[in-house]
């Protein structure tokens, strides 16, 4: 079979495209290919400063860029083509690339999609109000701090209190910028509490249960209301609004190709090998989960490379039922959301994230009986990490579905 | 090059020349009214309050190409949209700009709209729109199968198409400064004197002299038209908000769904656009503010629910913009559109809803309205060979510079826009100076995103051109 361009194409060059190259080459695949289509690569640590990254991968603290170059250097013999956008993939892994010279259709053996994930912006979290300049996300913010050294505002307000927020307010400490508030919708933030310390240090004020209910001024932003259960409407001076957190797959390609989609949460289908509903695409890191942390798509994407070798080599049998991951309101996503029964017993891990906080057992069950059962800490934006899930007895009833639930399944 | 020079230097000089014909408004009306009187070899110049061309009403629409079918009968209105959408149909390959022919259907939601199809069908035969018809249940169900099931019946309109609201403008701007027209922008005309033969408009410092006037301002129209008479109508301004969903929505139908329409609106409609976007809307809001029209979460929400009413899987799809414009409405459902003989002035009011399919035939209406007004002092030298602007292409349905490749990276990545098409929108005949001009000429963070991945980029790449930056101060 020559017919092939490439034996993997990934699509994205950040964490966790990086890694899934990282680990093909280590098991001996020759053509890998990471497609990114920013002039750089690396993803979204190429403009977060700050150390949150390193932890679980180095062992240490360290800012994005450098473990971005940290993680470049233990990927070898693999080639990246940067400026190079994907517009569209097929089954027989065809993939249409647009680079400056214009498109053109290849074909791999293998494609990963490792695309990422964004904030959800102003318009479709459809706020009210006029849209004079001022207006962002924390992603756009950092390019502005770090990347082209520019300052959209002076005086912003953050919406939101995810840890993405709190990176928000550290990026603007170092351009010197004051933010004037946090807005935060329920009543303690989303980030682990101490976050909410550095805010205070900064003289930040963090409004609870609060809502912005108007934008005005036609062209530069003087000020917004804002509306709290406990106070009722008030005006905030400020000249921006940084809208934080609130992550969603940069699904685009997946969407609009023949990819399946977890009708739930409308996110790529995968299996617990990161396979798609296409046995020859994988789907890795934030565009399945919005959003954990570069770390962790690290090392899932060290391991869905690995599954990719193995499945080239013959050693997935790819085509075989699935089993459907169920759960309730609670929980916003799991990963993997399906299962595929191929005969193995072998453990998985199933990572989730839920809506609203919980303590108390997470259980895996399937017909009435519990499979997995371990007692923990769930936060929003977050990962929850279930280890070892096995599927035992059920393993080869496809009518079955297999339910996560937070407590005891009814 | 030489348009532009020529351009920069009458910037400074230009209140010194006595123009032909000075049109006051830069929306849709008001470009292809200067493209007219341009081509005719009239010396006109554009004044526009905004900081780019449609920056009133023109900015937000529907973007659809209408036919007439359901204008009033025998009216102005209807003439100009007819002819309008004529000669778009006629000029727009040469201008390259987009058609989507999408044809439209009226879908009837419950029995008194169905009992109303026929009157529809009807009306739109004697409006001249002979080929509009029926379409029964099950046809309906068959070309639009993601609609709901409770669509009862529609008419089919099959002339009602999708186009570039912005794109089309800008080239009948375009056009119209390669005639040898100028414009200026940030021009906001407060008073004006006649001395019997000229005009003089004034904007604080800066006067224009011209010897004809015509007034295209839209929502401004009645506080314009008393520079030189008291209006017969007042602009009462009605706000429209629109839901945009992401590309992956386009392809859940095929047709513009229009809704049975009641006397004071067409209602709501989805429509796909020619960006490769779903639209929802727009709402029928009357407000007394006439220059700022704020979206609002409840009535988004509320479109939204219509939206998934008539069409359930949008429910599934991401929202990507939402946007409100005001529509210049009067107390007639009539256009005004009358020459003041004595005063050289013609006023160019009312113009609703419908500009955007009527703006080329409300431009001819009113170069004959001139020609007819004025026989003795209206010899112009038309322009013998005008030159045909290529405008960017934007639609989804062509070749986008990303695809042909023009040597240069995607820099918005949601709505692929070319690093080379932010350039070009920046150094045309008619410039970006602003953001929104910007993202008008080019969709440059009109997608999804909202400007996560590309606003640092585009900021570079516009920096010193456009006004205010997105950006101020360097770190």
């Amino acid at each position: 079979m020559n017919s092939f361009d490439h034996d993997v194409a990934i699509i994205g060059s950040g964490p966790a495209g990086i890694a899934a190259a990282t680990a093909l080459s280590k098991a001996g695949i020759k053509d890998v290919v990471v497609y990114e289509r920013e002039a750089e690569v690396g993803g979204i640590p190429r403009h977060t400063h700050h150390p949150s990254f390193g932890l679980l991968v180095f062992k240490r603290p360290m800012s994005g860029p450098s473990f971005v170059r940290a993680i470049r250097k233990r990927c070898r013999g693999v080639r990246f083509e940067t400026k190079t956008t994907i517009t569209a993939i097929r089954a027989g892994g065809e993939l249409d690339i647009a680079t400056p010279t214009g498109i053109r259709t290849l074909r791999a053996r293998h494609i990963i999609l490792a695309t990422g994930a964004r904030e959800t912006p102003r318009h479709a979290r459809l706020i009210s109000g006029l849209r004079p300049t001022g207006i962002t996300t924390t992603g756009a913010l950092q390019q502005f701090i770090y990347g082209t050294k520019a300052k959209p505002f002076k005086r912003p307000v953050i919406v939101g209190t995810e840890l993405v927020s709190f990176s928000a307010l550290w990026t603007l400490r170092t351009a010197e910028i004051k933010a004037v508030a946090m807005i935060e919708q329920n009543s303690r933030i989303t980030a682990y509490r101490p976050a909410s310390l550095f805010a205070r240090i900064l003289g930040v004020p963090i409004y609870y249960g609060a809502t912005i209910s108007d934008i005005s001024d036609i062209k530069k932003l003087k000020e917004i209301t804002i509306e709290t259960a406990n106070t009722g409407r008030q005006k905030i001076a400020c000249d921006g609004v940084i809208f934080s957190g609130m992550f969603t797959g940069e699904n685009t390609i997946a969407r609009t190709s023949h990819l399946a989609l977890n009708p739930a949460t409308q996110l790529p289908q995968v299996d617990q090998y990161w396979i798609s509903s296409d046995p020859v695409v994988s789907v890795i890191g934030n565009a399945t989960h919005p959003a954990d942390m570069g770390d962790q798509c690290y090392q899932e994407g060290l391991k869905a490379g690995k599954n990719v070798a193995v499945r080239l080599a013959g050693g997935i049998e790819a085509v075989c039922p699935i089993l459907k991951i169920n759960h309730d309101n609670n929980i916003k996503m799991t990963t993997p959301n399906i299962v595929r029964l191929n005969g193995s017993d072998t453990p998985f891990d199933i990572c989730l994230h839920v809506n609203k906080p919980f303590t108390g057992p997470v259980c895996v069950s399937s017909e009435g009986r519990i499979l997995f059962q371990k007692n923990l800490r769930c936060m929003p934006a977050r990962r929850v990490k279930l280890k070892n899930v096995r599927l035992g007895s059920c393993k080869t009833d496809v009518n079955q579905t297999l339910n996560i639930s937070l407590g005891h399944p009814n | 090059m030489a348009n532009r020079n020529r351009n920069k230097v009458s910037k400074v000089t230009g209140s010194i020349l006595p123009w032909d014909v000075i049109v006051i408004g830069g929306g849709v009306i008001g470009c292809a009214i200067t493209r007219r009187f341009a081509l005719l070899g009239a010396k006109t110049l554009l004044l526009e309050r905004g900081s780019d061309i449609l920056s009133g009403a023109s900015k937000a629409n529907s973007a659809i190409l209408h036919t007439g079918f359901d204008a009033p009968k025998n009216s102005l209105e209807l003439a100009c949209m007819q002819a309008g959408h004529r000669e778009y149909l006629d000029i727009n390959t040469r201008l390259n700009l987009p058609v989507l022919k999408t044809g439209a259907l009226v879908v009837a939601w419950h029995e008194t709209q169905l009992a109303q199809l026929d009157k529809i069908v009807a009306k739109a035969h004697n409006n001249g729109v002979e080929d509009v018809a029926l379409i029964s249940k099950s046809d309906l169900q068959r070309r639009e199968p993601n609609l709901s099931g409770n669509a009862l019946g529609a008419v089919e309109v099959p002339r009602e198409f999708v186009i570039d609201p912005w794109s089309a403008p800008l080239a009948y701007l375009t056009q119209a400064v390669r005639a040898g027209a100028e414009y200026r922008f940030n021009t906001e005309i407060t008073s004006g004197k006649y001395d019997g033969k000229h005009w003089r408009l004034s904007a604080e410092e800066r006067h224009f002299t011209g010897r004809f006037v015509i007034n295209c301002t839209g929502t401004n129209g009645d506080n314009i038209e008393q520079i030189c008479r008291q209006p017969e109508f007042d602009i009462r301004p009605r706000k429209g908000q629109f839901l945009v969903y992401d590309k992956s929505a386009a392809n859940l139908i095929k047709s513009i769904i229009l809704p049975v329409p009641t006397p004071t609106t067409k209602g709501v409609v989805l429509t796909r656009t020619a960006f490769g976007n779903l639209l929802v809307g727009p709402t029928a809001e009357e407000q007394t503010d006439r220059w700022n029209a704020p979206v609002d979460q409840a009535a988004l929400q509320g479109l939204k629910d219509i939206g998934e009413t008539m069409l359930p899987e949008l429910s599934q799809h991401e929202v990507t913009a939402t946007y409100a414009g005001l529509r210049p409405a009067t107390g007639s459902n009539e256009y005004q559109i009358n020459a003041e003989a004595q005063k050289n002035w013609i006023g160019v009011n009312g113009i609703r809803s419908t500009g955007l399919t009527s703006a080329l035939g409300v431009a001819a209406y009113v170069e004959n309205l001139l020609l007819k007004t004025y026989p003795d002092i209206t010899n112009f030298g038309p322009v013998n060979q005008p030159d045909w602007p290529q405008m960017p292409m934007l639609a989804e349905t062509e070749t986008r510079a990303y695809q042909r490749g023009d040597g240069s990276e995607i820099v918005c990545h949601c709505e692929r826009v070319t690093r080379r098409e932010i350039e070009q929108a920046m150094t045309s005949d008619v410039p970006a100076e602003c953001l929104g001009g910007l993202r008008r000429r080019t969709r440059a963070m009109m997608g999804r995103c909202n400007g996560f991945y590309c606003s640092a980029r585009v900021d570079e790449l516009s920096k010193g051109k456009i006004s205010p930056p997105l950006a101020g101060d360097q770190i």
